[in-house]
């Protein structure tokens, strides 16, 4: 970026986001829409990310030590309060997908002393590893933490030799003291748009999807372009009337008086009504205002 | 400041008994020079001890970082959530060591506190020492430390900057003029100090002292020019010893974790650097006092005022500590009450009542004129209070990562493993190192300023 | 002519790479062209310029689908291979398959980790002085040949494999009719022959088709359909049109140990581990004094189910005794419904009893017909899989030990470690004088045998797989290599096998200079029956391609069947035996199945679903059952049976019967690759001797153990943090069924 550019873009760099209608006329605005009512928690997604972006196995001794390098996790939890109240799990368990939010506004963004982590104009969290000096800063803000920090040189142990055959020449195989993290699969959305760019048109919806989306056995991760409002994708943000420049849903305020703090501390939540549409975006009151809606989960109470 | 201490100060006087003299102001101007350069003659064998002692903990630091520099920063047991550990909660305990040199140097010396006058040379020493220590520690937690300079808005081909709205940026620019104008600001002090050096130095001690003495003739005109740039740098160095500490308090601040995102925490910073470093500056007082037999100028009132001023730190400490715990408790944020429940509550627990018992209560040993006149207590009790910063430092950043936003990643097991502790034993080294090389190669009491202090005393008291 | 398979000779001269990505490659661009919605080889030869003239039909950076088969289990999921460069980088479903619809599961995914393993056998080993040394084929196979003619090492001469379909099921079938071999035993370690024969008792075919989508309710006795059930693909799939169906599907599990399935259910049932039956009986009761019900069984069935009432099956099963009519109410308002039953309630000495139980269920419901289905008409009859079974095994081991086994060929599958202790399967195997095994990994089999040979991987092989009990028509999944062979010495157990026949029938074999060439003709003779006006050579490409070859067919009804009441009996309740008060639970993970996938590293770090633990074994109790102990979690316990004990880290887990102790299968390997060995335990080893009482398969969930606490405690390698709840934040929130309209969402696009 040259001094010129910079002055005169300058208001374009210095946009404030999220803004209302942000995406209107970009081509794309990449988004998620899972659902936790389809999601069996069968780790296929995860799967189906070590294979597509060359996800190091970190072995037990560094699994143990909290060095994980999963971007995609498949979280189980017993019960929503802070305590434990059935003796068994009558309604099951409860499975969240939880990998980078992709927000709108994120913290770990502006905490980046070096801008390895900015925003694509795709609307993309972006990772730049050249970039990245490793001061995990961007991890240490991250309320959903999703990022995974480069703690050992993984290549030198994680594919013995022929493992190594099997990396995908497309995503870059991280070194010691860089962080990472979930990427929408961008080498996909890269390949796909760069393919509709020579035959001059957009991506099409369904044409490029992540590689958990793909392999999603019971198609409860939906992945698309939000800023074609043909997209399946941004119909199911639009039924389930989720504004992504919203850090509160109207639909929230109409149905939910304010809950006190107590109540949220507890777990019990907003009153109940009648009938309630299912999408929310976790943590949306820390205005992240992430990418991904989920759709919650359903159980039915007549047994 | 100052005013404060006046006022404590004369409460004592009208008490009990007649103000003891900061300095026996008869004091010879001679005697001065021949007890200041005596702390530069060959070393006792004790010190030659301690030295190599420090040389070899700053040995360990050193092969603990080249052993996580080639392995990469696993070995430290870093981790997620974990990724700070104990380098960043050391970095901000060196960092607020720093404040106190510019605490006696430059405010008091533009409040006319002349008691600092003897004291305020090693303090400025340790303010510029504890910034390199700080600074190791910058490199140290980085996981590409061969790209530091990424943080550093430098003209490239590219026309890529640094993240200006990173408080990492701020910090690095912070903590770099802080640096530079510390050890300008200890330099330029010394000039004089430096002559007299030179006038009785022979051999390439003489060509030494000569090179750094700049020429300094004592002639009206230096000393006016001096004058006048001294209280300039001192000027400058004051909002930027603010402003250090309050960016290393916006790294946390700025970011929007429970337990961290709290607009007190600049001022909370601030007033907890000046607390440990008023504590270390009593600590290194009675090493030095003891060991280079100055107990003619560190005297007892002096070190009574130093506890004073401590004492009413850590007053302000307390009550911005308070504040948070308030304002959390009695606060809408559910997030930030959890953090501080689990701070009080959870595995880290002994070390947030030991920080707190050791923060607020243990000073109040200050506010006794028997305890503070009394040499070994005051010793000990100024190496808790740093220890008990030390812990705050801790408590700020680790709970926040165990016990964060998102429970899944909450963890209930994190220590620092033996890497992280011997770099953080190193970095005890290398400071210590440092500075007994200074005390040995420069004079730690300030001659001029001592006699201008006599001189000054002597002229009011007629 | 384009030659591909390993002969003997073929190996010596190597393929010609230029023939092998003609070959695939002509398969590919058809399915690219089809449908995968990613790049094709015409666009990418225009965009890229390379320095290198590329090999034909490679065109550096653009990777190409070529279709297949998933191997992994024995769903037979079609799979496409994104192959760059002549490698193959990552494994998606086939859209074309009617099982995986473009879907894939984490074990289907970790594959190709099997692939590229770094334990690969590649030379032939041959074991001398106790040790394996390498050796050659010509060797190898000139022992193996003395196998086919009668020797005086001993009478029967056995052919030991895993379950098999499609053509290679065929070979293996046409070995003791040649006389190659006097038998071939299939065998399962985690078999549903009970299911089979209480299938065949009762609905008269051993595999019923059960529509999951076409019911109101699904009502499952611990049939892990979603997690390690027999096609969790498909079934997964049907599971998402279940619930987005426009009366949302209910889902009632119950089962001693929460499942995946389980872990999904609108209400999970926790029940007395080989109770199932009697609370399946008490269901009946229920529904037979509604009058839409009562004319559907027998008057001695009803009153075979007349004992049990609300209180008697409440205090055997433990399952709260309101909860019956409840379960029976919705079973009735949510028609149609599903009965299934999984492997939870087969493994018991009384686990056909069970079955039938829980099968009558779906009578008593008239289930047959409209959500309980018989697969349709198979157009070829002998490609049907063999699914195994323990009983032959058993009868195998009983002939081993008395030496009456002279030979052992052994091919997928490891019953040195998936059998127990009592069985002394290693030390019977020692009795037999020659036994060879085809391998990709030395495993615990192959270390006792005196000949292994290395196996290509299966996306280095052709073959053909059918699946059981299809629902969507009728499918023959074709498998073949996705790229070249990366060790020149694996060869293709087909070729073997076919070998060993033209030694023993020239006459019949001597045509098919390969495996390939016999695969082929084969397929290219079954045309007719698919796509009768093509050119051979067209119709072959085009199968390849298409990676299956699909035949639309309707589902077939249930014959009905009279049965006696006799097949439901429940034994009387077994008293507590005081010295092993808890039942084991030896529990099947979806992604290690019987541990022929613990050794890819992509599934060891996956964690297990419930738990979230890595790379380990463990022990889940109840946490009344821990407290009651005294154990805290990490606390090493010995579990300890009749027949042995295993160390397992205790993990607490409300999901399970606080009268059972689970650990899961598939760890424990002492050979088995890099990743596998060393890592856990292995529950098989400590099971008792107890048997289905009408089959005679092993009961899996039947031995009682001791736990004892020791001193150890361990941390968990797992996911999960330092809490298992979400704290009050809305991470998963849930909603009410009726709270919510899916009808008034955007129609959910389901594969």
């Amino acid at each position: 970026m040259s001094l010129d550019n910079l002055i005169s873009n300058w208001s374009k760099l210095r946009v404030r986001r999220p803004q209302v209608d942000q995406y209107k006329d970009s081509p794309y605005k990449w988004a998620m829409v899972i659902d936790l009512d389809s999601c069996t928690g069968c780790n296929a997604c995860t799967t189906a990310c070590y294979a597509e972006n060359n996800l190091p196995v970190v072995g037990k001794k560094r699994f143990l030590e909290g060095q994980a390098m999963h971007w995609l996790r498949i979280e189980r939890y017993w019960g929503e309060g802070e305590e434990s109240t059935q003796e068994f799990p009558e309604q099951g368990a409860a499975f969240l997908p939880m990998m980078c939010q992709q927000c709108e506004s994120a913290p770990c963004e502006i905490v980046c002393p070096v801008g390895a982590t900015h925003h694509t104009p795709d609307g993309l969290n972006s990772q730049v590893y050249n970039r990245c000096i490793g001061s995990r800063y961007c991890s240490a803000n991250c309320p959903y933490k999703v990022r995974y920090f480069n703690w050992y040189n993984y290549p030198e142990s994680a594919w013995p030799s022929p493992l190594e055959l099997q990396l995908s020449p497309d995503v870059t195989v991280r070194s010691k003291g860089v962080m990472e993290k979930c990427t929408f699969c961008v080498q996909r959305l890269t390949e796909a748009k760069s393919k509709a760019r020579t035959e001059k048109r957009n991506v099409q919806d369904g044409e490029v999807v992540t590689a958990c989306a793909q392999a999603c056995p019971t198609s409860a991760i939906h992945f698309g372009n939000i800023a074609d409002s043909s997209s399946t994708v941004a119909k199911m943000w639009k039924a389930q009337q989720v504004e992504l420049s919203a850090d509160k849903q109207k639909k929230d305020m109409k149905h939910e008086k304010m809950p006190a703090a107590s109540e949220v501390a507890s777990g019990v939540g907003a009153s109940v009504e009648a009938e309630k549409l299912r999408g929310y975006r976790v943590f949306e009151e820390l205005r992240t205002y992430p990418s991904v809606v989920y759709l919650e989960r359903i159980r039915s109470g007549e047994v | 400041m100052s005013t404060v201490v006046e006022e404590l100060d004369s409460i004592g006087e009208r008490r009990f008994e007649p103000k003891a003299k900061d300095i026996n102001e008869d004091i010879a101007w001679a005697k001065i020079n021949t007890d200041v350069l005596r702390s530069l003659e060959r070393p006792r064998p004790i010190f030659w001890v301690i030295f190599l002692s420090a040389v070899a903990l700053f040995g360990v630091g050193v092969a603990c970082e080249i052993y996580q520099y080639k392995t990469g920063l696993g070995v430290a047991e870093l981790r997620n959530p974990h990724v700070w550990g104990l380098y960043i909660s050391t970095f901000i305990f060196w960092i607020g060591m720093s404040h106190s040199g510019t605490l006696l140097s430059a405010i008091l010396h533009i409040m006319h506190a002349d008691w600092r006058k003897p004291i305020y040379r090693f303090a400025e020493a340790m303010t510029t020492f504890s910034l390199m220590t700080a600074g190791l520690f910058v490199l140290v937690h980085l996981g590409r430390v061969w790209q530091f300079y990424y943080v550093v808005a430098y003209p490239n081909e590219r026309w890529t900057w640094p993240n200006f709205s990173s408080p990492l940026v701020w910090d690095a620019t912070a903590i770099g003029s802080y640096l530079t104008t510390s050890v300008i600001f200890l330099y330029f002090g010394m000039i004089p100090d430096l002559a007299i050096c030179r006038d009785s130095a022979t051999g390439f001690r003489r060509t030494f002292y000569r090179l750094l003495s700049v020429g300094w003739q004592g002639t009206d005109r230096q000393w006016s020019n001096f004058r006048i740039t001294y209280l300039t740098i001192a000027c400058l160095l004051i909002p930027l010893a603010v402003s250090v500490h309050s960016i290393v308090a916006t790294d946390f601040a700025v970011s929007q974790q429970p337990g961290w995102h709290t607009t007190s925490f600049p001022p909370y910073f601030v007033a907890g650097a000046l607390y440990s470093g008023c504590a270390a500056i009593i600590t290194l007082f009675i090493i030095l006092r003891h060991t280079f037999r100055f107990e003619e100028y560190m005297t007892i009132p002096i070190l009574e005022k130093l506890c004073k001023l401590t004492f009413a730190i850590s007053m302000v400490w307390t009550y911005l500590n308070l504040i948070e715990y308030a304002s959390t408790w009695y606060g809408t944020d559910v997030y930030a009450k959890q953090a501080l429940i689990y701070r009080a509550t959870g595995i880290y627990r002994y070390w947030w009542w030991a920080m707190n018992f050791l923060g607020s209560v243990v000073p109040f040993a200050l506010a006794f004129k028997a305890l503070r006149t009394h040499v070994p207590t005051m010793m000990v009790v100024s190496l808790l209070l740093n220890l008990g910063m030390w812990i705050e430092r801790f408590m700020i950043v680790t709970p926040t990562f165990a016990h964060g936003y998102y429970p899944w990643t909450w963890s209930d097991v994190w220590w620092p493993n033996w890497i992280q502790i011997g770099i953080v034993a190193g970095s005890f080294g290398w400071f210590t190192l440092l500075f007994m090389l200074f005390c040995k190669i420069f004079p730690s009491v300030s001659m001029y300023e001592v006699k201008e202090m006599v001189y000054h005393r002597i002229r009011a008291r007629k | 002519m384009i030659r591909f398979g390993m002969t003997a000779n073929s190996v010596a001269s190597g393929v010609n790479r230029r023939d092998f990505l003609n070959l695939v490659g002509l398969g590919g661009t058809a399915s690219v062209l089809a449908g995968c919605g990613n790049t094709s080889i015409e666009s990418g030869v225009e965009l890229v310029q390379s320095y290198v003239q590329p090999e034909t039909f490679v065109v550096p950076g653009v990777g190409v689908y070529y279709a297949s088969t998933c191997t992994q289990c024995g769903s037979a999921c079609g799979i496409m291979g994104k192959v760059r460069e002549g490698r193959i980088l990552k494994l998606e479903g086939n859209p074309q398959s009617a099982i995986s619809g473009g879907k894939i599961c984490g074990l289907g995914q970790a594959g190709i980790q099997g692939h590229y393993s770094p334990d690969r056998l590649k030379t032939p080993m041959l074991k001398e002085n106790g040790v394996l040394k390498a050796t050659t084929w010509e060797k190898a196979m000139s022992l193996l040949s003395g196998t086919v003619s009668f020797t005086a090492q001993g009478p029967r001469r056995v052919v030991l494999t895993g379950p098999t379909s499609g053509h290679l099921q065929i070979l293996l079938k046409a070995m003791p009719q040649s006389g190659a071999a006097t038998d071939h035993v299939v065998y399962d370690s985690l078999s549903t022959a009970v299911a089979a024969s209480v299938n065949l008792k009762m609905f008269g075919v051993e595999q019923t088709v059960g529509l999951i989508d076409k019911a109101g309710l699904v009502l499952s006795f611990g049939n892990d359909f979603l997690g390690a059930g027999d096609s969790p693909v498909a079934a997964a799939r049907q599971y998402a049109r279940f619930r987005k169906a426009e009366r949302r599907g209910i889902l009632i599990q119950i089962e001693p140990k929460m499942t995946l399935t389980g872990a999904n259910a609108d209400r999970w049932v926790v029940i007395a581990p080989g109770t199932e039956g009697v609370l399946a009986l008490g269901l009946v009761r229920e529904l037979l004094q509604r009058k839409e019900f009562a004319n559907n069984l027998s008057p001695n069935l009803i009153a075979a189910v007349e004992p049990y009432n609300q209180t008697e099956v409440s205090h055997i099963t433990g399952v709260r005794g309101d909860l019956i009519p409840r379960i029976a109410a919705t079973l009735w308002e949510h028609s149609p419904s599903l009965v299934l039953a999984g492997r939870y309630p087969q493994g018991h000495a009384h686990g056909s009893h069970n079955m039938a139980a829980i099968a009558l269920l779906n009578v008593v419901l008239q289930n047959q017909g409209k959500t309980l289905w018989r697969e349709a008409e198979l157009p070829f009859p002998q490609m049907a899989p063999a699914l195994g079974n323990f009983k032959s095994l058993r009868q195998l081991n009983t002939q081993m030990a008395a030496g009456d086994v002279g030979s052992m060929l052994i091919y997928g599958t490891n019953p040195v470690y998936s059998t127990p202790d009592f069985m002394r399967f290693a030390d019977n195997l020692q009795k037999v004088p020659f036994k060879a095994a085809w391998v990709t990994e030395l495993d615990e089999t192959a270390m006792h045998c005196d000949l292994v040979l290395p196996l290509m991987s299966p996306l280095e092989d052709f073959g053909t797989h059918v699946a059981a009990a299809q629902s969507d028509g009728m499918e023959i999944s074709i498998q073949q290599p996705l790229m070249e062979k990366l060790h020149p010495e694996a060869r293709s157990f087909g070729d073997s096998l076919l070998e060993l026949l033209k030694q023993a029938k020239p006459e019949s074999y001597k045509s098919f200079p390969d495996y390939y060439a016999y695969l082929k003709s084969a397929v290219v003779n079954a045309k007719p029956a698919f796509d009768p006006k093509v050119e051979d050579e067209e119709f072959w490409e085009n199968t390849l391609s298409a990676g299956v070859l699909r035949r639309p067919a309707a589902l077939l009804p249930l014959p009905a069947i009279e049965f006696s009441a006799d097949l439901v009996r429940q034994p009387l309740r077994e008293s507590r035996d005081a010295a092993y008060p808890f039942v084991l639970i030896p529990a099947v993970r979806p992604s290690m199945r019987d541990g022929k996938a613990a050794n890819l590293s992509w599934l060891q770090e996956s964690p297990d679903p419930l738990t979230t633990v890595v790379w380990d074994s463990w022990a889940e109790i109840h946490p009344s059952t821990a407290k009651q102990l005294q154990v805290n979690e990490g606390d090493v316990l010995v579990i300890k049976s009749a027949q042995g004990s295993i160390r397992a880290k205790a993990y607490l887990i409300p999901g399970i019967h606080p009268g059972s102790v689970a650990v899961p299968i598939g760890q424990g390997h002492e050979s088995y690759g890099r990743y596998a060995t060393n890592v856990g335990v292995n529950p098989f080893k400590i099971l008792d001797p107890i048997f289905d009482e009408e089959t005679g398969e092993l009961a899996l969930y039947a031995t009682r153990v001791a736990i004892m606490k020791t001193d150890q405690n361990e941390r968990f390698t797992k996911d999960e943090g330092a809490t298992n709840l979400q704290q009050g934040r809305k991470l998963v929130a849930t909603l009410a069924a009726d709270q919510v309209d899916l009808a008034k969402e955007t129609p959910f696009v389901i594969r």
